[in-house]
């Protein structure tokens, strides 16, 4: 049987600007989670809040995520002090495949460099060869530098700025990868959708297979509500698309399968 | 050992809490937190003659001690639902309802006669005439009592299953919809369904949710519900099933005193997936606490000032 957790918060660690990393201490979490799966978090507000799957620790048994504030329930979680319990449900949905993945282009913007620094971490212990493309406002919003530096091969970043990296998003970014860093390989992208779009067309103009981690509104989490729901291509003559449930059949999709 | 077994008209249910429809799916993903067959009865989502793909765009928002929805009735359609979903259910060892929603009174008609007919595995079926996210049938006939009564009359010699009857709370009266029910020959009503509701988004300056309005549920409703299965519970002779809000075995209570005869849990469902095990459990505690023979004495029993 799955159960809700009653989890407590052994740490809190500022990374950037409003960026903050919470880790939490659940044993089933910490060693069932896969990269590209989420939490959902409770808050004061009604609703609990979906957070992607940022570390494992399955010897510590302790999981964390990275919050930043967006609302009313991020500021609310980000008001816990180290031991306040959340009631937290996970992990859920379906993360990345790396059913035949011989190399990653992790591709993210803003705070979907969470759930990719599992997928570099995984990618890592599995011997996967993986370059990180990430794209941050300015220098000052910056987090995860050196992390992501120690789990690829190639590291780019960009910055809206242009105080880090290349100027510019992740589009410019990916300009300066080799055509020899493209082959044979896979790319995952969270962020904003509207770069994962582009990230995704970029892919698709290169012949590269594509994951993306789609964000929707969520209420349960756990796909009984049927509110989250994303576009999906459908096969079916008289039906262009089919809704189908971020939270249960994603987040993560090929990007071939998404319409935008 | 209480007992918190209730009759529902014909039907016996181990106890009074039955997942609400539109809030457990079909019970797959439910049954991964929950032993089924400990929950009084399932309620299927709202099930229309052919497949449908729901409203677009975001469709939900939170509201202070609720939440707005308007899904508008997603569902795989009747015949997927006989392939693939209706044996699952039979196999979690409850009583299943069945909530049946169509565009016309002809899809009323042939889903009933066809999940109503002799020896399929369903105990009840349950009409909604009350989803407000859709622009034909359920809320746009049951906003009526004419409506309801012609409606639930067109069904009622297809089948010899029970008919339940969910109602719509967005009426100016909701006995005379629930009394319109129990004449044309339901065998309980179901009360209610969620109330018509806008959120705002200040920064964009549009409705929260693409539909533009919703279905406002959670604890924000239950005063409204309790009200009315009260009102209700004076003036018709059919049992009320009583659905707004429920979070807890105090708030079942409250239902069973103001005249239900058993519940349904929605929203506390999708917060917490156990909630309808440890409503359950609690129920126990507080008939045993209460020297309660057994928990369906307390159905109607509030005593009005």
């Amino acid at each position: 049987m799955l159960k809700e957790y009653e989890a407590a918060l052994v740490e809190k660690k500022l990374l950037g600007i409003g960026n903050v990393l919470l880790t939490f201490a659940c044993e089933d979490i910490a060693k069932m989670a896969e990269p590209g799966q989420f939490v959902n978090v409770s808050c004061s507000l009604f609703l609990k809040r979906p957070f992607g799957i940022c570390t494992v620790d399955p010897i510590g048994n302790t999981f964390s995520i990275g919050v930043k504030e967006v609302g009313a329930g991020t500021k609310d979680i980000l008001t816990a002090s180290v031991g306040d319990v959340f009631s937290i449900l996970g992990p859920l949905g379906h993360g990345f495949s790396f059913d035949g993945v011989k190399k990653i282009i992790a591709v993210g913007g803003g705070t979907g460099i969470y759930p990719l620094y599992f997928a570099l971490d995984k990618a890592k212990r599995k011997g996967i060869p993986a370059i990180c493309v990430n794209g941050f406002r300015s220098w000052q919003d910056a987090f995860f530098l050196s992390e992501c530096e120690e789990l690829s091969e190639k590291t780019i970043f960009a910055s809206d700025a242009g105080d880090l990296g290349v100027k510019g998003t992740v589009m410019d970014a990916l300009k300066l990868l080799q055509p020899e860093d493209l082959t044979d390989a896979t790319v995952f992208v969270v962020g904003p959708e509207i770069m994962m779009k582009k990230v995704s067309a970029w892919a698709h103009v290169h012949q590269l297979s594509c994951q993306v981690s789609l964000e929707k509104r969520m209420a349960c989490g756990f796909g009984i509500c049927l509110v989250c729901v994303c576009k999906i291509k459908s096969d079916a003559d008289n039906m262009p698309f089919h809704h189908v449930r971020c939270c249960k059949e994603g987040p993560v999709f090929q990007a071939s399968e998404v319409i935008w | 050992m209480v007992d918190l077994s209730v009759r529902v008209g014909s039907v016996d249910f181990a106890n009074p809490v039955i997942l609400a429809s539109g809030a457990c799916g079909f019970g797959r993903e439910l049954s991964e937190y929950v032993d089924m067959s400990t929950i009084g009865g399932i309620c299927s989502k709202g099930l229309t003659l052919l497949p449908r793909e729901g409203n677009p765009g975001c469709r939900v928002a939170e509201t202070a001690s609720g939440m707005l929805n308007s899904v508008g009735l997603q569902n795989p359609g009747l015949e997927a639902f006989l392939q693939n979903e209706l044996p699952f259910m039979t196999g979690l060892g409850t009583r299943i309802i069945v909530n049946v929603a169509g565009h016309s009174t002809n899809d009323y008609q042939k889903m009933v006669e066809r999940l109503g007919a002799p020896g399929t595995p369903v105990d009840v079926l349950e009409l909604n005439l009350s989803c407000p996210n859709v622009t034909e049938g359920c809320m746009t006939i049951g906003a009526t009592a004419d409506g309801v009564y012609n409606l639930v009359n067109a069904v009622r010699s297809l089948t010899d299953k029970p008919l339940w009857v969910k109602l719509t709370p967005n009426v100016t009266s909701i006995s005379e919809t629930a009394h319109a029910a129990q004449d044309a020959g339901g065998d309980a009503v179901v009360l209610i369904n969620t109330l018509l509701g806008l959120a705002i988004d200040v920064k964009t300056r549009r409705p929260v949710l693409q539909n533009n309005t919703g279905g406002l549920s959670g604890p924000a409703i239950k005063p409204v519900a309790l009200r009315m299965v009260q009102e209700c519970y004076r003036l018709i002779s059919i049992p009320i099933i009583g659905v707004g809000g429920i979070m807890n075995a105090a708030d079942v209570i409250e239902f069973m005193l103001a005249g239900a005869s058993a519940v349904e849990i929605g929203t506390a469902s999708l917060l917490h997936p156990a909630a309808c095990a440890k409503i359950i459990k609690d129920l126990t505690a507080y008939a045993e606490d209460n020297c309660l023979e057994a928990l369906s004495s307390l159905t109607g029993e509030l005593k009005l000032w």
